[in-house]
C-alpha cells in the first residue's frame, strides 16, 4: 500500500511524533527483557555495585547454576505436560460442543448456550475458594490432573464461541453429502467438519495453550510440590533460594520467558489471528 | 434435516456441559450460598449467618473500602488509559509507517510471556540496591529521587501499576488487525473529499473500529478484574492495603481459612463484574448480542 | 500462510509428542495419591511430603534418617519422600489436606499450628499410650516447653526433634572498628547501634516480608525483657490483644530501627535479604539462631573467611528464645498397618540418636535436655558451643512474637509493617490493628 497522504508541515509533524511513540513503544517493552538478559552474565558483585553496567565478560555459569538451584526443566516439562494435554481435551471437547450448537437443532439450544456463556461474565478469581474445595474434596488437590481440569474449564467460554462460530461458517451442504455417503453422525464430524474447521481448532489450541501455559493464581492455589507446580510459578517460588545468586536468578528468568518469545516469534501471525478471532464476538 | 441424533447431541454436549457444572456451576451457587455462612476451618464453623459477612464487609472491615477503591481506581485506568495508549499506537500503525511490523510484534512480546515473569522482571528493574531505575538516577546524579519504589507508601501504587499499564500490545494488535481488514476504498473516498489524515481517523476509522474498541475494554476490565499473579509477586498488596485488590484479598482471606468471608468477596467481584460490563456494553453501543 | 501450518501442525505433533514421553515418565510419582500408600508386596510404603529438602538446612539430616529407616526396616517399611520446597507452602498444603480430611501418615507441625489445626479435624493419633511403654521416649516429655508443644489435654500427640533457642550474631571486625563488645542492657546496645552509625556502619538487618523473622525476633526480644507483663504476654500461646504497653514501647522502637538503623532495603525485604546484607558485611548485626552458622563458611554465599569474623551472642536482659519446635504427628489412616509404620516413623525420626545426627551433622539444636551436645558437634560448629554455653546462663526464655498468633495474623503483621516502618501509622494504631484481626480471628 502507498501512503494516501500529501505531506504538509503539520503532517511532518505528526510523523515525527508517530516515530518517537513508536520508538517509545518499543523501548518500553525491550529495555526490561534486554536489562535481566544482560544482568544474567554479570557476577554478583557487577550486579550489586551499578545495575546498569555491561557485563565485563560473557559466562554461561549463572545457567549452569539456576538450573542446580531450581529444578526449572522439571517445572518445563510440568508446564509442557499440562498445557499440551489441557489443550487436546479443551478444543476436542469443545468442537463437539460447538459443532452440535452451530449445526443441530435440539431443544433448548438457546437456553443452554446462554447458561454456557454465562460462564464469560464471571471473574474466575471470585470462584477461588469452592474450586479449591471441590478440587481438594475430589482428592485432586495437587495433582496435575487438576490444573488440567481447571484450565480445561477455564478456557471454554472462548473456545466454545470461537469453535461454534467456525463451525457455523462452514457450508451445510458439506455436512449434508457426508451423510447421502452414509456416514454416520460421528463420522461425519471427524472426517467432514473437523478438517473444514481447521483455522478455528487452531485459533482455540493457541489460545487455549498459551492461557494454561501462563496461569498463576490455580496454579498456586491447587499445586504445593515440585512435581506438579508449573513454569510461572518456579521463579516466585525459588526466590528465597536465589537471593544469595542474582546471577542465577536473572538467568532463571531468561530461561522462563525465552522460549515463549521465541515460539511466539515464529508463529507470531497464527498467534495474532487467534487473538483476533478470539475477540470477535460470536 | 432432521434425523434422530438425540444420543449423539446428548454425548456430544455432555462434556462441555460437565465441566461447566463442575468448575462454574457449582462454584458459583457456593460463592453465593456460603457468603451466607460463617464458615471457616479453625475453629471448625458452618453456621448459617444471614447477610452478617456482608455488613461486616461493608461497614466494619477498615481494610474493604481501601481495598475496594484499589480495584475501582485501577479498572478505570485500565480501561481508559491503557487503552488509549494501545490504540494510539494502532493508529500509527495502521498507516505501514516503515517499521510497522517489527513494532507490532516487539510491542506484543511482554503480552505473551507470563505475567509472574513480568513480575519478576519488574522487582528487580524497582529493587532498591541494584534495580534499574535507581542505578538510572544515581548514573544522572539524581540520587535524592531513589527510593525504594515498591514498598514505600508515596511510590508503591503508581510504581506497580505502571507494571502492567504500559503494555498495550493486545489492544494495539486487535484494533491494529480491524483497521486493516477497513476497506481501502472508504479511505479513497474520503481523501477525493479533501479530508485530512486526522480527520479521516477521526470521522471514518474511529467508528470502524468502535466496537472493537469496546471489546479491547472488555478484555482490559476482564483482566484488572482477575488482576493477582502482578501484586502477588511484586508488592504483596503492601504496604498495608496499598495495593491490594479484591482477588488478593480473596486469597489472603482463603489462606486464613476464612472460606464465608472470602466468598462474601467473592460475590463483591462478580458484581463488580456485572455492572462494569453491563456498562461498558452500554457506552459502547453492543448491546445487540451476534 | 499454508507453510506456517506445516510448521505449526509440525510443532504440535512434537509437543504432543514430548507431551507423551513426560507423562509416561512424570506421572507415576506425581499421581500417587498423597493420603496413603501403595502396598507392594508385604512392604508398607510412607509417602511423605516434607519441605526439608533442596537448601534447607535440615535436608542432609533427613536424607540421612530416611536411608537408615529404609534399611533398618527393610522389607517391612519403607519412607518415600515427596518434595515441596518452602516450609510456608508445605504448612498450606497441609491445611488444604486437613479441610479435606486426608493427610500423609507423619507431618512435621512446625511453626505453623498445624497440630491444632488437625486436632481440630479430629485426624491425630493418640500417642500417649505408645510413648509411655517406653522409658527413653517418655523422658524425653519431663519438661514444661516440650509439653506446651507437642501435648494438649494431657494426651500426647506429637514428639519434636528440633530446639529453637535463638540469639544473634554480629560481625567482630566492625564491632572491633568501633571497640565495642554486645550489650548486656538495652540502653547499652542501641548505644552500640549510634557509635556504629556514627562510623558509617548500618547496624542491623531487618526485614518485612515473610513474616519479618530478623525484625520481630529483636522487637519480640523487648517485650519479653521488659518484665512480667510482657513475658507473659510472649508465652501466651494465640494472645488476642496488642494494645498492652510493653508491645506498643517494643513496636514503637521497632519503628526508629527501621528509620535509622537498617538498610535500604529492609523494607519489603524478607529473611534472604536481610541475611545477605550481613553475609556481605554491609550491617553488623542479625538476629538469627544456630542453624545460621553453617552459613558463614559456606563460600556460595559468603566471602572466604568469614566465619571468623562471627560472633554470637543473646539478647540483653539475659534473655534468649527457647521453644521446641511443634513435632511430627501420626495421622489417623484406614489402614492401621500404616499408621503403626507412621508411629515407627515419628518415633525414630525425633530419638535421642537422631537429634544427635542432626546435631553434629548440621549444628541443629537438639529439642530434648537430655541429649548431650557431643565433642564432634562442637569442632564442627565452634560458634554453636560458644552459643548454647551462653544460653544456659540466661534467665528470661519465650516462644517467637509471631509463633503464638492466630492463623493468618502473620501476614497482616508482615503486610503492614512498611506502614508503620514509613509512618504511617503510630504504634498505638499498628498494635489495633494487630489487636482488631486476633479478636476477629480468635481461636477458642
Amino acid at each position: 500500500m502507498l501512503t494516501h497522504y500529501k505531506r504538509t508541515p503539520t503532517q511532518k509533524v505528526a510523523r515525527g511524533f508517530s516515530y518517537l511513540f513508536m520508538a517509545l513503544c518499543v523501548c518500553v517493552a525491550l529495555f526490561p527483557i534486554i536489562w535481566v538478559v544482560l544482568s544474567s552474565f554479570k557476577t554478583n558483585s557487577e550486579i550489586f555495585s551499578n545495575g546498569l553496567s555491561l557485563p565485563s565478560h560473557f559466562s554461561f555459569d549463572g545457567y549452569v547454576q539456576a538450573l542446580e538451584i531450581a529444578p526449572i526443566l522439571k517445572f518445563f516439562a510440568n508446564s509442557l505436560i499440562i498445557a499440551t494435554i489441557t489443550t487436546i481435551l479443551n478444543v476436542f471437547c469443545l468442537a463437539m460442543a460447538g459443532y452440535v450448537f452451530a449445526k443441530k437443532r435440539f431443544r433448548f439450544k438457546n437456553t443452554i448456550y446462554a447458561i454456557l456463556s454465562l460462564s464469560m461474565v464471571i471473574p474466575t478469581t471470585a470462584l477461588m475458594s469452592p474450586v479449591y474445595n471441590i478440587i481438594t474434596k475430589l482428592g485432586l488437590y495437587d495433582t496435575k490432573f487438576a490444573l488440567i481440569l481447571v484450565y480445561t474449564a477455564l478456557n471454554m467460554p472462548i473456545s466454545l464461541m470461537v469453535l461454534r462460530s467456525a463451525f457455523a461458517s462452514i457450508p451445510t451442504e458439506l455436512e449434508e453429502a457426508a451423510y447421502i455417503d452414509g456416514a454416520g453422525f460421528f463420522r461425519t464430524f471427524i472426517q467432514v467438519m473437523m478438517p473444514c474447521a481447521k483455522g478455528g481448532l487452531a485459533s482455540a489450541a493457541v489460545l487455549t495453550f498459551l492461557e494454561s501455559w501462563n496461569e498463576f493464581t490455580f496454579a498456586l492455589l491447587l499445586t504445593s510440590s515440585t512435581d506438579n507446580r508449573t513454569l510461572p510459578l518456579s521463579l516466585s517460588y525459588f526466590t528465597s533460594q536465589f537471593s544469595f545468586n542474582y546471577t542465577a536468578m536473572f538467568a532463571a528468568i531468561t530461561i522462563a520467558v525465552l522460549p515463549s518469545i521465541i515460539v511466539f516469534a515464529i508463529f507470531q501471525e497464527q498467534v495474532n489471528a487467534s487473538l483476533t478471532a478470539g475477540s470477535v464476538k460470536g | 434435516m432432521k434425523q434422530k441424533n438425540g444420543g449423539w447431541i446428548a454425548l456430544f454436549l455432555a462434556p462441555a456441559c460437565i465441566l461447566f457444572i463442575l468448575i462454574f456451576a457449582i462454584p458459583l451457587v457456593m460463592v453465593f450460598v456460603t457468603s451466607l455462612f460463617d464458615y471457616r476451618l479453625l475453629p471448625r464453623t458452618f453456621t448459617f449467618v444471614g447477610f452478617s459477612n456482608f455488613i461486616q464487609l461493608f461497614t466494619e472491615d477498615n481494610r474493604f473500602w481501601p481495598i475496594f477503591g484499589n480495584t475501582v481506581k485501577w479498572l478505570f485506568i485500565h480501561c481508559i488509559f491503557h487503552v488509549t495508549l494501545g490504540t494510539l499506537l494502532a493508529f500509527i500503525l495502521y498507516k505501514k509507517p516503515r517499521g510497522w511490523k517489527f513494532v507490532r510484534v516487539t510491542y506484543m512480546i511482554p503480552n505473551i510471556i507470563s505475567q509472574s515473569a513480568i513480575a519478576m522482571i519488574f522487582l528487580n528493574l524497582y529493587n532498591a540496591q541494584y534495580g534499574a531505575v535507581n542505578s538510572f538516577l544515581k548514573l544522572i546524579g539524581l540520587e535524592s529521587l531513589q527510593h525504594n519504589w515498591l514498598f514505600e507508601t508515596a511510590t508503591a501504587f503508581p510504581s506497580v501499576t505502571l507494571t502492567w499499564f504500559l503494555f498495550a500490545g493486545y489492544t494495539t494488535t486487535l484494533v491494529l488487525a480491524q483497521l486493516l481488514s477497513t476497506d481501502e476504498s472508504l479511505i479513497e473516498a474520503a481523501e477525493i473529499d479533501g479530508a485530512t489524515s486526522f480527520q479521516i481517523d477521526r470521522l471514518v476509522m474511529f467508528p470502524v473500529v468502535k466496537k472493537m474498541i469496546g471489546t479491547t475494554v472488555i478484555m482490559a476490565a476482564t483482566y484488572m478484574l482477575q488482576l493477582f499473579s502482578m501484586l502477588y509477586i511484586t508488592t504483596g498488596g503492601g504496604p498495608g492495603t496499598d495495593t491490594t485488590n479484591l482477588p488478593l484479598y480473596l486469597y489472603t482471606t482463603v489462606k486464613a481459612n476464612n472460606y464465608g468471608y472470602a466468598n462474601t468477596i467473592g460475590v463483591v467481584i462478580i458484581l463488580l463484574g456485572f455492572v462494569t460490563m453491563t456498562l461498558i456494553r452500554k457506552i459502547f453501543g453492543m448491546n445487540k448480542e451476534d | 500462510m499454508k507453510m506456517m501450518k506445516r510448521w505449526l501442525s509440525c510443532a504440535l505433533a512434537l509437543v504432543m509428542l514430548l507431551g507423551l514421553v513426560g507423562c509416561g515418565g512424570g506421572t507415576d510419582e506425581g499421581a500417587a495419591s498423597d493420603s496413603g500408600s501403595e502396598s507392594t508386596g508385604d512392604e508398607i510404603v510412607i509417602n511423605y511430603p516434607t519441605f526439608q529438602v533442596g537448601t534447607n538446612t535440615a535436608a542432609p539430616v533427613v536424607a540421612e534418617l530416611v536411608n537408615r529407616f529404609n534399611e533398618e526396616y527393610a522389607g517391612q517399611y519403607r519412607i518415600e519422600i515427596e518434595e515441596v520446597p518452602g516450609d510456608a507452602n508445605y504448612a498450606e498444603r497441609i491445611q488444604v489436606q486437613i479441610s479435606s480430611g486426608q493427610l500423609p501418615p507423619v507431618v512435621y507441625g512446625g511453626g505453623y499450628a498445624l497440630l491444632d489445626l488437625a486436632l481440630e479435624a479430629d485426624l491425630v493419633v493418640d500417642l500417649t499410650d505408645v510413648v509411655n511403654a517406653d522409658p527413653e521416649w517418655a523422658a524425653m516429655y519431663d519438661n514444661d516447653a516440650w509439653q506446651a508443644a507437642n501435648c494438649r489435654d494431657g494426651k500426647i500427640y506429637a514428639s519434636s526433634s528440633e530446639g529453637q533457642l535463638i540469639g544473634y550474631f554480629y560481625n567482630k571486625e566492625l564491632f572491633d572498628q568501633v571497640g565495642i563488645q554486645p550489650a548486656t542492657t538495652w540502653e547499652e546496645f542501641f548505644d552500640n547501634c549510634d557509635k556504629l552509625l556514627a562510623a558509617g556502619i548500618t547496624p542491623l538487618a531487618m526485614d518485612t516480608a515473610d513474616g519479618a523473622w530478623v525484625s520481630m525476633l529483636l522487637m519480640g526480644a523487648m517485650v519479653a525483657t521488659s518484665g512480667d507483663e510482657g513475658l507473659e504476654f510472649m508465652n501466651t500461646k494465640y494472645p488476642t490483644d496488642y494494645n498492652i504497653e510493653p508491645v506498643v514501647n517494643a513496636v514503637a522502637e521497632m519503628q526508629k530501627w527501621y528509620q535509622n538503623y537498617t538498610t535500604l532495603d529492609a523494607v519489603g525485604g524478607a529473611y534472604e535479604n536481610a541475611a545477605n546484607n550481613f553475609f556481605s558485611g554491609n550491617v553488623a548485626m542479625i538476629c538469627n539462631g544456630p542453624w545460621m552458622i553453617g552459613d558463614f563458611s559456606d563460600t556460595s554465599k559468603t566471602p572466604e573467611g568469614f566465619d571468623q569474623n562471627v560472633g554470637v551472642a543473646t539478647y540483653p536482659g539475659g534473655f534468649v528464645y527457647d521453644a521446641p519446635i511443634e513435632g511430627m504427628f501420626v495421622t489417623k489412616q484406614d489402614d492401621p498397618a500404616l499408621e503403626e509404620a507412621a508411629i515407627a516413623m515419628v518415633k525414630f525420626f525425633t530419638s535421642p540418636e537422631a537429634q544427635t545426627l542432626a546435631l553434629e551433622m548440621q549444628g541443629m539444636v537438639p529439642a530434648a535436655a537430655s541429649v548431650e551436645i557431643t565433642d564432634t558437634a562442637t569442632t564442627n560448629f565452634p560458634l554453636l558451643g560458644e552459643f548454647l554455653n551462653m544460653a544456659s546462663e540466661c534467665t528470661v526464655r519465650s516462644n517467637t512474637f509471631t509463633g503464638n498468633m492466630v492463623p493468618g495474623l502473620q501476614d497482616l503483621f508482615s503486610a503492614e509493617l512498611p506502614n508503620l516502618a514509613n509512618g504511617t501509622y503510630t504504634p498505638e494504631q499498628f498494635c489495633q490493628i494487630l489487636t482488631d484481626f486476633a479478636t476477629e480471628n480468635a481461636v477458642a
